[in-house]
């Protein structure tokens, strides 16, 4: 075997372990959440995009918080899809993460979902991010930026004043299937 | 390029890539619905079921705008996690797909399977017939502060 094929063999063998038999709860002070298949996970891991770590097409900004963010776990090689940062308003992960891009770090937080439902698969919630001999940072940073790029839409919850989903519940409605739909359902449950 | 050539090719990609293995994805079309998969995997707003179509529209747009990854749940159950839409891979901010949540939808493009999680990397949309998935009508609203009327 040339040494080609060795490494390919061994690159191999690192994809295979299943995630849901890992246990990576070691030192985790993440928070709980109550989710579906909730486990604590503290792990050392790549930060990448997954547009590269699946095709190989690598901006050096990971895509500076535009593409999906994945993390390539140091103990088993296993890709690990980043879903959602630290604060509870519906945001993801990828602001917070691309900072980091192409760095290992230390990540903490929860991994979610059934393995049943997910394939063995699991999706992970990142609460904090630590680069080696530096603090823990909390993942927290989206809010910032959207105030940032959006100075004039209000000081209150950012998904009711984002201008893209205002013009689209003016136009669709909350149901999305138009607005007459939207006064039905409304008139019938006040 | 020969094999061994090839292979050493996808090493080296492989390096700049974190550490992934490089692999070619296989041509795909999946049809279903256009879904917010952090509300669907993590129950945080309740099962499955109540976290799809109608009744979970205003939130899905809310996810796919906050950078959560949307996702196609085909007829068969099966998520498919979008990391590109019509070819382009900066869709972090939702706004290409706003307009595609809850619909169901055809979308070809190239398919990856990794650690158990089937990533779709979306070429084309070949057919989009709205929103079919009149949950609200079992579910009213999830979560309910979504109707700010309520």
């Amino acid at each position: 075997m040339t040494a080609t094929l060795r490494i390919a063999a061994i690159l191999a063998a690192l994809a295979l372990p299943a995630q849901a038999e890992e246990d990576f709860s070691a030192g985790s002070t993440a928070s709980s959440w109550g989710l579906t298949g909730e486990r604590l996970a503290r792990f050392d891991a790549r930060v990448v995009d997954a547009v590269c770590a699946l095709t190989g097409d690598c901006p050096a900004d990971c895509g500076a918080g535009l593409r999906q963010m994945v993390l390539i776990r140091e103990a088993d090689g296993v890709m690990v899809l980043a879903m959602k940062n630290t604060q509870p308003i519906f945001t993801g992960a990828t602001v917070d993460l691309a900072r980091w891009c192409g760095q290992t770090v230390t990540v903490d937080g929860l991994l979610v979902g059934e393995p049943e439902q997910t394939q063995g698969g699991r999706l992970m919630q990142v609460q904090t991010v630590t680069a080696p001999g530096a603090e823990a940072a909390k993942t927290d940073q989206w809010l910032d930026e959207w105030r940032a790029a959006n100075p004039d839409a209000g000081t209150g919850d950012w998904f009711r004043h984002d201008p893209r989903i205002r013009e689209r519940i003016a136009r669709d409605g909350y149901l999305g299937l138009g607005l007459e739909t939207d006064a039905a359902f409304i008139s019938e449950n006040q | 390029m020969n094999r061994r050539l090839g292979m050493a090719f996808a090493l080296l990609a492989g390096a700049f890539s974190g550490g992934a293995a490089i692999a070619e994805g296989d041509p795909v079309s999946v049809t279903g619905e256009v879904i917010d998969t952090w509300c669907y995997f993590s129950g945080v707003m309740g099962g499955p079921e109540a976290v799809v179509g109608s009744a979970h529209h205003t939130c899905a747009m809310w996810c796919a705008a906050g950078g959560i990854p949307v996702g196609v749940l085909a007829d068969d159950g099966t998520v498919y996690m979008v990391m590109k839409w019509q070819g382009d891979p900066a869709i972090a901010d939702g706004t290409a797909m706003l307009d595609a949540q809850s619909h169901r939808i055809t979308a070809k493009g190239t398919l990856y399977v990794r650690d158990g999680i089937n990533y779709l990397m979306v070429a084309e949309i070949a057919a989009d017939d709205g929103i079919v998935n009149r949950s609200h009508e079992d579910f009213g609203v999830v979560p309910p502060f979504a109707i700010p009327e309520l």
